[in-house]
């Protein structure tokens, strides 16, 4: 055992898939313990907001405390922010006009955009094809110009008594508040779904969850999967027939169409998370009941079984002592191919609707299906997708990826 | 010839057994539910709909049909009378279009999208894989984890991805359908190229799908035959390693079509929920819509042509194995 | 003295492994093969016979890997040809093989005449299907194959009939010399007999000159061929006649050998048998001095550390031992 062991951990490939796999793990388990609360919460009023960190602006007018930096090009950037696309191409489409070659104009340039600007532009030239074109023009000038005047703005409170506005704080271009001085800070690393919600928070729960489906899916399916092939295997004969019967036939008859139609017919109420897990497990026990079959059979009529048969033990210790460590491999990697296809299934199935009926938790397969039907991918929202399509790609490939490194252990034919 | 007539006698009774068994199952699994949801699932249909008179016309049309009111078995043998009239029934949220029309318009995507592109993924899945096994050494270490990543990879997934960067981002490929929107489907050229484009991105994310699946099987598959002994023999026959390549490849590929008969099942599955993605209209994007507006006879009709497709998929891949393999003619006199 | 057909000088060769660690399998190696005699080749597995086949062939492919020596094929040196001259104009016309484990050697989805046309056109592009037919017919008529045979795939054949296939295949170039391993471990005492008489009839038809037999069942050599030669961890110890050998073998390990196995003849119910102690050494790291005095019965101190040279002794006889005839003779005596 402690051999086998050691031999496992030797394969690199086994031990990268076991890295990622326990790194997943771990961030379902921890991340929750060091920042609290309820995943599902919908703290975004907006749908899809996109990943930063917010701060409260009414907090940030409000801090005790002021900084005063003077940085050098802040004040460039600032304008660089404040030029919108458009004006950018109406400058440039005046430039061109006026004579200059198209590769002397870069929007990206706000410095030399804005002095070729100053330097070029005379309204006397009436330069538009018309006289809306030439006022526009006119009135973007005047916008330009006041880019550069001074920035303070003036904090204004209404006195309730009076109905005035009260001068309350001037903030000037070189005032910066600390993000740690301002009450209330959100970080989205993720953003947050169509829901308002948390993208992160979301999806380590969601891992939790669908980690939690692929275990009972994969725990269900070997226990049948084990049960039957042993049966099969051990007692041949009819048992044998009809258990292969119904192995080849669900070999061949889509288990997910089974999925669908058990998922569908049974009552909305009761699809929860155990359920959908508990159905997927149902309909994949297939491969499990083969390979422990044919293991079985070889073993059968192995000199220790014989031994033990001879001695007079009882089927269940039989099993135990002379069957059940030579199929342990085979066993724990169908084991672990199930957690992954459990965990492919619950997202195919969520993303037909037939996933867990549930609000209050998220499994990885829902959040996709959320995503797609607000057409996160249409809209450009790619943190409400993107990282869900990727954990479960990561967690499909550590699992292979342990599994294949178990494979060239036990097989030693595939081996490099 | 005695042994091909074995094989294939036994091919064609397990193909209708399986057929039997999953018309039954398609009936028989959604009224075992307690407290037959069958009924409870009609009845669904009343919530969606406020017009109170028409939902009862549907739903006694739909009673009368099926006989909802009679015993279970005289209940299966009108389904399968109904079935073998094509029979499936009204729509609930198109009613009355029969669902048969439905499924017939979806159909011909279903199988244009998917058969080609599950092919070309096993086709170029087994170059890679036979490729892998043959070179070893840098290649083998960059695809196998490669095709292990794209093998585990879930097809809405790539999907997605697809759809994001070359339609979203690129602006290359149009977002989603079948055909260009607004135009009504002929037979003329640009509705032919409008086709096309929109035949990419669904085509793309099932091939890499594919090729992940199938390209290791071939790589140990290939392996296998490249250590065996009449490899060695051939070589000291003097024979150039190019056709002995050759033997080896075919060797692998063989047993590689029954991975793919017993694969098929699952790769159409995961390419059915790819098409929802696209809004492709097929199967999966009919089955979709059956289970968001509650339409019943849509989904039974779905999942059952669905199962028909798999299973004379697998049943022509046994008998295309069956003529090409000598393996299995020999492993009949046994 | 009849013509030299195969002459073989200080041939080494080597296996180099994934890791880069070099194994002797063949560890210079030299003899002679005459026209119309055979050699048989013993030892126990893993003492380098089988790599000896594969040496001769004079076409290497990782792991094995060619060192040094010659390998004259009647009168011509192949050792220093170009691999894709020896493809093509040695192997199978010269030099022929017939594989360990003849019952795997034939591609099972492939028809036997598709696999002969390969064979033949890989050294004569230009044969045409009709000529080759004929050939192949006509060996296989000879070695006792119906002609339906040619248009079957390996897997629809009986084991006795796939052997006799490959030999057919292998010798149908008509090779000067055929290197024949361990052909018949597979099958049963009936149909190794049947092998070893096709072979034997092959040579008197004139469509092989001389042949090799590798085995671990010595009995077989004694009826089989005319010289043996015995190898032991990569190095010949021991040649002479089949008579000499079996009867009167001189070197201890070569002695072992033939108290381990019963040579068919009078009185061998009351020889009792006796194993050699202890199992053949690592190659990767052969003992100093002789290879055999770990195991050797009659071990002297020198064994462990001279070197121990190959010395010729009289009629073609040769043996790899310091410790001197006449005492080794005395020691058998004594011992009986």
């Amino acid at each position: 055992m402690k051999n086998t062991l050691r031999q496992v951990f030797r394969s690199g490939k086994f031990v990268t898939g076991f890295v990622i796999f326990s790194a997943i793990l771990l961030l379902a388990v921890i991340y929750p313990i060091i920042s609290p609360g309820n995943p599902l919460q919908m703290i975004g009023l907006n749908s899809f907001i996109k990943p930063g960190t917010y701060v409260s602006v009414y907090d940030s007018l409000n801090t005790q405390r002021t900084y005063t930096f003077k940085l050098p090009g802040a004040a460039e950037k600032r304008i660089d922010s404040k030029l919108s696309n458009e004006d950018r191409l109406n400058i440039k489409d005046y430039l061109l006009r006026f004579g200059l070659p198209e590769e002397a104009v870069d929007i990206e340039q706000t410095h030399d955009l804005l002095a070729l600007w100053w330097n070029n532009y005379d309204p006397e030239l009436r330069l538009g094809s018309t006289i809306a074109e030439n006022r526009y023009f006119a009135r973007l000038d005047d916008k330009l110009a006041g880019i550069f005047e001074s920035e303070d703005i003036e904090v204004g409170e209404l006195d309730p008594d009076t109905g005035e506005y009260v001068r309350k704080k001037m903030v000037t271009e070189t005032d910066y508040v600390n993000v740690s001085d301002v009450a209330n800070v959100i970080r989205l690393p993720l953003g947050t779904d169509n829901f308002g919600r948390d993208t992160f928070r979301e999806l380590v729960s969601a891992i939790g969850t669908s980690l939690q489906i692929g275990l009972i899916a994969g725990t269900v399916a070997t226990l049948i999967g084990l049960l039957l092939g042993l049966l099969a295997g051990y007692l041949g004969g009819v048992a044998d027939d009809i258990i292969m019967f119904f192995s080849n036939l669900f070999t061949v008859i889509p288990g997910f169409v089974l999925l669908i139609l058990i998922a569908y017919s049974i009552d909305q109420s009761q699809r929860g998370v155990t359920t959908v897990a508990i159905v997927i497990g149902l309909t994949s026990w297939v491969w499990t009941t083969r390979s422990v079959r044919a293991q079985v059979i070889s073993l059968r009529s192995r000199d220790h079984v014989n031994l033990s048969k001879l001695s007079g033990h009882s089927l269940p210790r039989l099993i135990i002592t002379d069957i059940l460590p030579y199929i342990a491999s085979y066993v724990v990697m169908a084991f672990i191919l199930q957690i992954s296809s459990g965990i492919l299934a619950e997202a195919g199935l969520s993303m037909l609707g037939l996933g867990p009926k549930t609000t209050d938790t998220a499994t990885l397969g829902l959040m996709m299906d959320w995503a797609m039907r607000y057409t996160a991918h249409i809209s450009g929202a790619w943190w409400a997708y993107y990282p869900v399509v990727l954990v479960i790609a990561l967690v499909s490939f550590s699992l292979n990826l342990m599994n294949t490194g178990l494979d060239q252990i036990f097989n030693p034919q595939l081996r490099d | 010839m005695k042994g091909y007539r074995k094989y294939f006698t036994k091919k064609i009774v397990w193909f209708l057994i399986t057929l039997v068994a999953a018309v039954i199952l398609n009936f028989v699994l959604p009224r075992m539910m307690p407290g037959d949801p069958v009924a409870i699932i009609v009845g669904r249909v009343a919530a969606g709909v406020n017009d109170s008179s028409s939902t009862q016309a549907i739903y006694e049309s739909y009673q009368r049909d099926f006989g909802l009111d009679k015993p279970v078995i005289q209940q299966f043998f009108i389904y399968v009378k109904n079935l073998f009239q094509g029979n499936f029934g009204k729509s609930f949220s198109r009613y009355p279009t029969p669902v048969s029309d439905i499924i017939k318009s979806a159909l011909p995507w279903t199988i244009g999208l998917q058969f080609p592109a599950i092919i070309t993924g096993w086709i170029l899945g087994n170059i890679l894989g036979a490729l892998a096994a043959y070179i070893r050494k840098g290649f083998d270490k960059v695809l196998m984890p490669v095709t292990l990543f794209l093998g585990g990879f879930p097809a809405f997934g790539m999907a997605v991805i697809l759809l994001s960067v070359f339609a979203i981002n690129l602006g290359m490929l149009p977002v989603q359908g079948g055909y260009p929107a607004g135009m009504i489907p002929s037979f003329s050229w640009t509705f032919f190229t409008g086709i096309i484009k929109h035949y990419h991105l669904p085509f793309w994310s099932i091939v890499l799908i594919s090729i992940g699946g199938q390209s290791l099987g071939m790589r140990s598959m290939s392996i296998y035959e490249l250590n065996a002994d009449y490899v060695k023999y051939s070589r000291y026959m003097g024979i150039k390693d190019r056709k002995i390549v050759g033997y080896v490849f075919r060797n692998a590929m063989l047993p590689q079509i029954t991975g793919l008969a017993l694969s098929i099942g699952t790769m159409i599955g995961g390419a059915l929920v790819a098409e929802i993605i696209f809004s492709y209209p097929g199967l999966g994007t009919t089955l979709l819509r059956g289970i968001r507006e509650s339409d019943y006879p849509l989904i039974g009709a779905s999942t059952l042509i669905i199962t028909i497709m798999v299973l004379v998929t697998v049943f022509l891949l046994d008998i295309i194995y069956g003529l090409i393999d000598p393996r299995v003619k020999a492993a009949q006199y046994e | 003295m009849g013509k030299v057909i195969l002459e073989v000088n200080h041939l080494s060769t080597k296996y180099i492994t994934r890791f880069g660690e070099g194994v002797y399998a063949v560890n210079d190696v030299s003899f002679k093969v005459e026209e119309g005699r055979s050699l048989g080749i013993a030892g126990e597995s893993g003492c380098g016979k089988s790599t000896l086949a594969l040496s001769l062939m004079g076409y290497y492919f990782a792991p094995l890997h060619y060192i040094k020596g010659d390998i004259i094929i009647d009168g011509s040196n192949i050792s220093n040809r170009h691999p894709d001259d020896v493809r093509k104009n040695v192997l199978g016309n010269e030099i022929a093989y017939i594989p360990q484990a003849a019952m795997n050697a034939l591609n099972p989805t492939q028809r036997i005449i598709r696999f002969i046309e390969d064979v033949i056109r890989a050294h004569n592009p230009k044969a045409t299907k009709g000529d080759i037919y004929d050939l192949a017919r006509e060996r296989f008529e000879i070695l006792n194959l119906p002609a339906d045979t040619l248009q079957k795939h390996a897997v629809e054949l009986s084991g006795g009939m796939k052997q006799r296939t490959v030999i057919a295949v292998s010798t149908i170039l008509s090779p000067k010399i055929l290197i024949a391993d361990e052909p018949s471990s597979a099958l049963d005492v009936t149909s190794q007999k049947m092998v070893i008489k096709m072979i034997h009839d092959l040579m008197e038809l004139g469509y092989i000159k001389s042949m090799i037999f590798i085995t671990h069942e010595l009995p077989l050599l004694y009826n089989v061929t005319d010289d043996i030669m015995v190898m032991y961890a990569g190095q010949i110890v021991e040649r002479g006649s089949a008579d000499q050998m079996i009867f009167d073998p001189l070197h201890p390990y070569s002695k072992g050998l033939m108290g381990s196995i019963i040579v068919p003849e009078d009185g061998t119910r009351d020889v009792k048998l006796t194993a050699i102690p202890g199992t053949p050494p690592n190659l990767k790291k052969p003992p100093d001095g002789c290879r055999f005095a770990p195991r050797c019965k009659y071990v002297k101190p020198q064994c462990k550390t001279a070197s121990v040279p190959f010395e010729e002794l009289c009629d073609g006889r040769g043996s790899r031992c310091i410790i001197p005839e006449t005492e080794l003779r005395e020691a058998y005596r004594n011992e009986q």
